[in-house]
């Protein structure tokens, strides 16, 4: 990663952080423009509207750009392969030179460079791969699992895109899961790996991008490990799928069924266990998620009670949680209890997120009444109506 | 910069010494009212027979009315303006009582018809409701229900899970109609709320919701043949350009990128539909994606040098 860049990344992190204690009445007006002056901005960036819009237009014209290619080298065959190779190589040339000489970041303009850049470096490698030498399939998905692994980590280290490290993580797991004893060894290297990756997220010798990077590591890790021991991943094959080997799925062993019963119980409530420990919340969320994946597995595999009751109970069992913890936490000196609290930290107070707007509006939304167009006359239109078929 | 008791603080936030779990507790709540809202729609769905309709309406009733006080007993003092409730499960639960109540009086009419032919009228009341609750609380989530269910009322289906709005079956022109109008009314909505200085904070709820409806309702008919398509593609094109521009204006950059994306939708579908050529096509986006990249990046400028 270009030193200025990684220097840039370090000082928007910390006017960020003043921006939230400023939010919440830690500081005044007076210490933010200080900290605002010692930490100055030079990169051109945009707001998050602004970004999503340029990012859109900006693939618009590249993706028409390479249209008009296209067509134009339609029957050059090996030619065209190697010309759109070309175009990925510019792109990455386009990306570096907006990251640096024109000191671009979260600009929209640079992520779609890079995401085509990448896009066309994989691809068009792979085409002329396959047309010169003709691979065995296998041969094929192997040398594109390696292909994604080497260029994805690089853009993601060298730009500081923790996205392309993520996919880069995931191409090397699935690579990984190709080979003999795939599953176990996607069992063992995750669980080794996470520890030093959560570790160098912590670390202040990297930038900030790059700590990110490792967290997206960590969490692909974690969601591979639990695909290898995951009752039902077993049983469909899920990691088969994944590596193209689904004709060989076969279930869990037999005699190993009580083992991996419990292991896909286990590595969520170890996961959170892990999380609350070290205050990780990344970890906590990861285990959260986990545990909801594996009580809707225990519900597959065990009929304990019928659907609408356990999603009444389940509801209602995680709302009073939530109200408990919250509970539990205030009651604690400073409202807080072992490092936690359920106070806003230099976040908004209560800020409903767009998003969270969104869900609500798209999730609870009834379905709507019957129009009818004018002059038709059907004697029905009750049934299903504003929600009377329980859909409210 | 800091002083000794603001380093420590936040040196103790930025080492992970204290970690605000808020985010977690929201999810869990938010999680926890839509399994229940599940489970409930199973319920009515599955048991009709097995438990009998007055014992479900009684439970559906007994929930609702239970959320309902737990919710208004935490309640926020009123106020026109923003009053926040300072417990965290204030807007879930609040939330949950408006969605069992509205399960329950469904199901009633549903069952027991007290409502006649008038029976989508349930939909109304709920709506009403919802948004008596939703002044009354505080509450934007339950306002966007009130919203929805108005919308839904209208014969419109506001989300995207559920029956798409542009899926109008044989009623296209009225629901098109009805979209637009209810689109329009909850916009005015909007405008009525900052006027008179009562939950402006409302307002961007219903003007994005509002936007949204219209521009769908537009853009569904895009792609109707002869003159009609033509008539909503340069529809879409001004009213997109329009808000896009007036939305500029006002700072507003939600609604700007909805009104610029419209519009491109709308001048590039009236162009393209008439270029028979591959490379014209191509030409057509690589060329206005240009300009419209060169215009974002100027306003951008324009904005910062203004702030």
């Amino acid at each position: 990663m270009r030193d200025d860049l990684a220097a840039a990344d370090r000082r928007f992190e910390v006017r960020e952080a003043a921006r939230g204690w400023q939010r919440a009445g830690a500081i005044d007006e007076a210490t933010r423009a200080k900290i605002d002056a010692a930490y100055p901005d030079d990169r051109s960036r945009l707001g998050e509207i602004f970004r999503v819009l340029v990012f859109g237009f900006t693939l618009v014209v590249l993706l028409s750009a390479l249209g008009i290619l296209g067509l134009m080298v339609a029957s050059a065959g090996d030619k065209a392969a190697f010309l759109f190779f070309l175009c990925g190589i510019g792109l990455a040339a386009l990306t570096e030179a907006q990251i640096g000489a024109f000191r671009r970041r979260q600009g929209g303009t640079e992520a779609a460079t890079a995401f085509l850049a990448v896009l066309l470096v994989i691809g068009a490698s792979l085409w002329l791969y396959y047309q010169g030498l003709r691979p065995r399939d296998e041969l094929a998905i192997n040398a594109a699992l390696v292909l994604a692994v080497v260029v994805l980590g690089a853009a993601g280290y060298r730009w500081g895109y923790a996205l392309f490290v993520g996919l880069a993580t995931v191409a090397a797991f699935v690579l990984l899961a190709r080979a003999p004893f795939g599953r176990l060894l996607c069992a063992i290297v995750p669980l080794a790996l996470t520890p030093f990756v959560l570790r160098a997220s912590d670390s202040s010798d990297l930038a900030p991008s790059h700590r990110r990077s490792c967290e997206a590591i960590a969490v692909v890790a974690l969601v591979f490990v639990y695909l290898a021991v995951h009752l039902a991943s077993w049983d469909l094959g899920i990691l088969e799928v994944l590596t193209g080997h689904w004709r060989e799925a076969s279930g869990a062993p037999r005699p190993f069924r009580p083992f991996f019963a419990v292991a896909t119980a286990l590595v969520p409530v170890l996961t959170l266990a892990w999380g609350i420990r070290s205050r990780r919340r990344l970890l906590i969320n990861l285990g959260l998620v986990g545990l909801l994946a594996s009580i809707v597995t225990l519900r597959v595999y065990v009929h304990v009670a019928p659907l609408w009751l356990a999603l009444i109970v389940g509801g209602g069992a995680a709302i009073g949680l939530a109200l408990l913890l919250q509970r539990y936490l205030d009651s604690g000196a400073g409202r807080e209890r072992g490092g936690f609290t359920a106070e806003p930290v230099f976040t908004e107070p209560e800020g409903r997120s767009a998003l969270e707007l969104a869900a609500s509006a798209a999730s609870f939304a009834p379905a709507p009444r019957p129009v009818q167009q004018p002059g038709f006359q059907g004697g029905g239109g009750r049934s299903g109506g504003g929600g009377a078929t329980g859909n409210y | 910069m800091l002083t000794r008791k603001q380093t420590a603080l936040f040196g103790r936030v930025a080492r992970g010494g204290l970690v605000s779990v808020r985010l977690e507790l929201r999810a869990l709540l938010y999680g926890g009212v839509l399994a229940v809202m599940g489970g409930v729609g199973l319920l009515v769905q599955q048991n009709l027979d097995r438990i009998g309709p007055v014992a479900i309406a009684s439970v559906l009733w007994l929930g609702a009315l239970g959320t309902l006080v737990w919710a208004l007993r935490h309640a926020p003092p009123f106020s026109w303006g923003e009053s926040t409730s300072s417990h965290l499960a204030f807007d879930y639960i609040l939330l949950l009582g408006v969605l069992l109540t509205g399960a329950a009086l469904a199901y009633t009419e549903g069952q027991f018809t007290p409502l006649g032919p008038a029976w989508s009228h349930h939909l109304l009341v709920i709506s009403l409701f919802a948004g008596v609750l939703a002044v009354r609380g505080d509450s934007r989530m339950v306002a966007s229900i009130s919203l929805t269910t108005f919308a839904a009322w209208c014969g419109v289906a506001a989300s995207p899970f559920g029956r798409a709005f542009w899926d109008f079956g044989s009623a296209e022109g009225p629901l098109r109609r009805n979209a637009i109008v209810t689109g329009l009314l909850f916009v005015g909505l909007g405008y009525a709320l900052i006027r008179n200085g009562k939950k402006a904070h409302f307002e961007p709820l219903a003007a994005h919701l509002g936007w949204l409806l219209v521009l769908a309702a537009i853009l569904s008919g895009i792609g109707a043949r002869r003159g009609a398509g033509a008539a909503f593609q340069l529809g879409l094109l001004v009213v997109g350009a329009g808000l896009a521009f007036f939305s500029f204006r006002a700072g507003r950059f939600g609604l700007f990128g909805m009104g610029l994306v419209a519009a491109y939708i709308g001048l590039s579908a009236l162009v393209v539909s008439g270029i028979r050529d591959e490379f014209l096509g191509f030409s057509w986006f690589t060329c206005t994606g240009v300009a419209v990249l060169a215009t974002l990046l100027l306003a951008h400028k324009n904005i910062k040098a203004r702030s």
